[in-house]
């Protein structure tokens, strides 16, 4: 009788860790495909936006002159980091540019590198970031700003988590607390 | 009338979609009645129990000639309303108050010429609401440095806040 209460229990308790369950984030369930996609570098080298097998993914889009949502994410991610300790050197932690006009890589990189000297920031031209942005089902507009501001950009502001199979996971709403973030990717790695 | 405060205590952390101004309004009169005391130890001359009060201001580090936010709570102590008509700061070529709203996934930014606070009341910056963007900054703001922020007000007066630059 004891071993089939164990037996019983341990269903549950496995049951609540399904798909579904493994994520404090919103959970993509199925898993969806990521494409791949290149971006070219300030020193003209190629970064991909691939499956590296054992290295999770975490990615948000913004712009560089949002001084508000874009960097209380970057900074999420810092304690993210910190809280996950050397497992986070697994992890990479990449920004993309939706104003690419005025987010050259090169202020793309220095501007996720201000957060943290692994954090990359990429810039892609007109078409590569379109078809990102489609891939990972993200929303991007122009509004009316100021003389000072420029034009502001309005944009999708949740986090991606795709995990090392090039898989789309989880998603983080903004206001979700970091530590959400941090668990999973404790879970993934 | 200038005034001046420099307090550094922290804003409480952000809550998940709760960026609603109401919200806000709401959280700030509970928070008045423990900010008091607090502010008042700040203060470096007698607190003033009139006027605008204005604590647990931070900025965001950011490059040279970019865009930094900064967050802070100001108290209403007048028995009448006010409105927080601008803001300036010698970092940066402009200042301006804009409100961050998230809808369906999306966040967009408005700008807020004049925003009201009560009597007695509060008003919260927070981290996905109200801040102050700082635009085109004349110098690199680093963790660790502090700024000067002065507060316009509708009642023709100001308060400069001396505002630390941290991550979070």
């Amino acid at each position: 009788m004891r071993g089939i209460i164990a037996w019983a229990l341990a269903g549950v308790l496995l049951s609540g860790c399904d798909a579904r369950g493994t994520f404090d984030g919103v959970a993509v369930d199925p898993p969806r495909p990521m494409p791949p996609v290149s971006f070219v570098l300030p020193d003209r080298s190629s970064y991909a936006l691939g499956p590296v097998p054992g290295r999770p993914l975490v990615v948000f889009f913004g712009y560089t002159h949002c001084p508000d949502v874009c960097p209380t994410t970057l900074a999420d991610w810092k304690r993210v980091k910190a809280q996950l300790g050397r497992d986070a050197e697994r992890v990479r932690f990449v920004f993309v540019t939706v104003d690419p006009e005025r987010d050259t890589p090169e202020v793309a990189r220095r501007y996720a590198r201000q957060y943290d000297s692994t954090f990359v920031g990429l810039s892609g031209d007109a078409p590569t970031t379109a078809r990102i942005m489609e891939a990972y089902g993200v929303a991007a507009a122009r509004e009316e700003g100021s003389a000072a501001s420029g034009y502001l950009v309005s944009h999708s502001s949740q986090v991606f988590l795709v995990n090392g199979d090039g898989n789309l996971v989880a998603l983080y709403p903004f206001g979700t607390r970091w530590e959400a973030l941090a668990a999973d990717l404790a879970r993934l790695l | 009338m200038v005034s001046f405060c420099s307090c550094s205590s922290r804003v409480p952390s952000r809550g998940a979609a709760d960026f609603s101004m109401s919200a806000l309004r709401s959280k700030a009169r509970l928070l008045t009645a423990v900010l008091l005391p607090v502010v008042g130890a700040c203060a470096t001359a007698d607190p003033p129990r009139t006027g605008r009060i204005v604590s647990s201001a931070w900025a965001r580090p950011a490059d040279s000639g970019a865009t930094s936010g900064a967050y802070l709570t100001i108290i209403n102590a007048d028995s009448s309303s006010v409105e927080l008509v601008g803001a300036s700061s010698a970092v940066a070529l402009a200042a301006e108050v804009h409100e961050t709203m998230t809808h369906e996934g999306m966040s967009h930014m408005m700008a807020r010429t004049a925003v009201a606070i009560a009597p007695r009341d509060s008003l919260v910056m927070k981290s996905g609401g109200l801040h102050i963007m700082l635009l085109q900054l004349t110098r690199p703001l680093a963790v660790g440095d502090t700024i000067p922020l002065t507060l316009r007000f509708s009642a023709g007066d100001s308060v400069m806040v001396n505002v630390p630059v941290r991550d979070f």
